[in-house]
């Protein structure tokens, strides 16, 4: 008995010893090899999934970019562009334990922020501790840059700045619009685009006459819908992701709701949004923080909008949309301090991310005295014809806004 | 009117319930296994909808009679071949390993499919009827007639054919069942495999009216779960009266308290009945 156990630990243990020596020989190789290692904590699996593999697909084109163009000039020598990834898998204190992790054992020498607001500011607390360059993609309250931190650097712009171009469009082209109802969904984001539109509704004048949260998760919005329709809005206000946004939509259509304005936040801006809701996305406005439609000529790798979109597309036969476009950003913002630094120092690098000011793929590009980024018009868009307009703000405008979604 | 129009949101939407619950609830009635998997199976019926209808143009009324012996098949063939071999372990083995299925169906199906979110968008569109100004879906109306249909299927066979009155004989006592010459195995098998057969098809009528992604699928689960307690297990019309209670509470709940509360409205429902009538409206008890 003893005997067969001794075998099986045998068995077992001589190949995963030799794994691990093997795997150690080639960790030791890769580390000697001049690379510099970006670590990327991602939900990859969990609820937050789709929202990773975007994130993966922006830092994974400008790594393929960077490399192909040689690398990272670092005082003239070129460094190799590594992306470690790590799985949080949609739990936030994950998130702060990989971040912790990466910094302490990945040898990492500058960190990609964590997915969203929440998950962005937790994690935001290691790689300030460890004094670690970090540039967050996708997070946009103000409270994730509010901490006085001097290392975080983010490239969405508040929040605020989605809805009050919106609403002044409204306003002017739409004036019969009184009543707006606005359902949001009870999540860190969407519930504060949401509070951004009742602000933003209640400063312009607007009758708000409807502000209810729905549930993660909600599987039918049918009473909260049939409540909507019997006060009769004109604006239709929804926040939520692309599956919230696509089920509510497709309710408005069960009831035979209509109204002259319907805007939701944040599905449009995927092209699967487009493709699903097929003629039901009609005249949806929205806005979101870049666009494929824009025209910026940048300084950065990717050179200009146009280019980046052509890139994207080779890559993943999909157009690109603005989470995969900022994390491409924050690559190529690295790319540029670490150069104009001409160090892997972190403190040098972090000085140059405070400095820059240029115009690149995804717009102007500055970043404020707290790390957010303070120079960006995000675009108001709205579907026809099945593909999305961009209306504001007028140097990229495509066409005008129409009225009446049925 | 705006109080029809509620009542009879809840009504569809208690029948989609029902929908949802019959094959989880047959499952756990019968073989005393939690089957975690239900809810991917749900998922991958409604993308068996998706991938005929947009690659074949095979509608999904048609869909449903290829789902129903295709899940039938799956659902036998890991009763026999799998849960069978730990089906008389502690209730958390079986637990188990339902979990680990549904852990690699979930991610195979993230893995195939990818993880966004897709829309069986029929063209031309059913539309709504209205009758005095109370609006109903046509999807949502066919989806309620075919999971009174399915009900009224399931309720046949378990009463008026020798399977089925075999399912009810080993459902009420198993021992005694195999005295009686029952293979027992073979019972838990075609159960379990009705169990799928129903979840297929109801992902094949979901398909209709929600998004679909195998991020959806723990979302059946819950609903399943809760209307199962509230119901009654194994008991077929307990499916309908637990599915149409939940929906009723989250409807109501919805316009009074605030959609935001309609879910924790329908877990503090669960948590009264578990505490007050264990065994569920309609259950009997010793089955709860």
């Amino acid at each position: 008995m003893s005997k067969s156990w001794v075998a099986r630990y045998v068995r077992l243990a001589v190949p995963l010893w030799a794994a691990v020596v093997a795997g150690g020989g080639l960790v030791s190789h890769a580390s000697a090899e001049d690379v510099i290692r970006f670590g990327a904590p991602l939900p990859i699996t969990g609820p937050l999934a789709p929202e990773a593999i975007k994130q993966q697909q922006g830092y994974d084109l400008w790594a393929e970019e960077a490399n192909r163009s040689g690398g990272i000039s670092v005082g003239g020598k070129k460094y190799k562009v590594e992306i470690v990834y790590v799985d949080y898998q949609s739990n936030t204190p994950r998130a702060v334990q990989a971040t912790e992790q990466m910094i302490t054992q990945g040898n990492v020498n500058f960190m990609f922020g964590a997915f969203g607001s929440g998950a962005a500011k937790a994690a935001s607390t290691v790689s300030e501790k460890y004094k670690v360059p970090t540039l967050a993609a996708t997070a946009s309250s103000v409270q994730v840059y509010d901490q006085g931190y001097k290392y975080l650097f983010g490239t969405f712009t508040p929040n605020d700045t989605l809805t009050t171009p919106l609403t002044q469009i409204i306003k002017a082209k739409v004036p019969e619009v009184k009543k707006v109802a606005i359902l949001a969904r009870n999540d860190l984001f969407p519930l504060a685009i949401a509070q951004e539109m009742e602000k933003s509704a209640k400063a312009n004048g607007f009758d708000l006459v409807y502000f209810e949260k729905y549930a993660i998760g909600t599987l039918d919005h049918s009473a909260a819908l049939s409540q909507i329709k019997s006060l009769a809005p004109q604006w239709i206000f929804v926040t939520g992701y692309i599956n919230d946004l696509l089920l509510v939509r497709k309710q408005m259509i069960d009831q035979e709701m209509k109204a002259p304005v319907v805007t939701m936040i944040a599905g449009p801006a995927y092209q699967e949004f487009i493709e699903s809701g097929g003629p039901t996305a009609e005249n949806i406005t929205s806005a979101s923080w870049w666009h494929p439609a824009a025209r910026y000529e940048g300084k950065d790798i990717f050179g200009s909008t146009e280019n980046f979109v052509k890139l994207f597309k080779a890559k993943y036969k999909s157009e690109p949309d603005y989470g995969q476009a900022s994390a491409a950003l924050c690559g190529a913002l690295f790319q540029m301090a670490i150069e104009k630094a001409g160090s892997l120092d972190r403190d040098k690098v972090r000085d140059e991310l405070a400095k820059l000011d240029v115009v690149t793929f995804f717009g102007p590009v500055r970043f404020g005295p707290n790390g957010q980024i303070n120079s960006l018009d995000p675009p108001v868009f709205q579907i026809q014809g099945a593909k999305p307009v961009v209306l504001f703000p007028d140097a990229i405008k495509q066409g005008e806004l129409k009225v009446g979604v049925n | 009117m705006h109080a029809a129009q509620i009542l009879v949101n809840a009504v569809v939407l208690g029948c989609l319930y029902a929908c949802i619950a019959i094959g989880f609830s047959l499952v756990w009635g019968v073989l005393n296994v939690i089957n975690l998997i239900h809810g991917s199976f749900i998922v991958l019926g409604a993308y068996l909808a998706f991938g005929l209808y947009n690659s074949l143009h095979i509608s999904p009324w048609y869909s449903v009679a290829v789902a129903a012996p295709l899940f039938f098949l799956l659902g036998y063939l890991l009763q026999r071949l799998l849960i069978n071999r730990v089906i008389t372990a502690p209730a958390l083995v079986t637990l188990t390993l339902t979990f680990g299925l549904d852990l690699i169906l979930n991610n195979a199906m993230i893995y195939f499919f990818k993880a966004d979110y897709r829309k069986l968008t029929l063209t031309p569109s059913l539309g709504s009827v209205s009758i005095f100004d109370v609006v109903v879906p046509v999807d949502r109306l066919i989806a309620t007639v075919s999971a009174l249909v399915l009900t009224g299927l399931l309720y046949l066979l378990l009463r008026h054919s020798r399977v089925g009155r075999a399912i009810v004989a080993v459902r009420l006592d198993r021992d005694a069942a195999v005295l009686m010459g029952v293979n027992v195995k073979s019972i838990y098998a075609i159960a379990f495999g009705l169990g799928a057969a129903l979840a297929g098809c109801a992902g094949v009528l979901m398909a209709l009216i929600f998004p679909i992604s195998p991020l959806t699928s723990s979302g059946y689960l819950g609903k399943a779960f809760v209307v199962c307690v509230l119901g009654g297990l194994g008991s077929v019309s307990g499916a309908l009266a637990g599915g149409l209670l939940l929906a009723l509470v989250e409807g109501i709940g919805s316009t009074f308290f605030g959609p935001a509360h309609a879910t924790t409205l329908s877990f503090i429902l669960l948590i009264i009945f578990l505490i007050l009538r264990p065994q569920g409206l309609l259950g009997r008890k010793g089955f709860e």
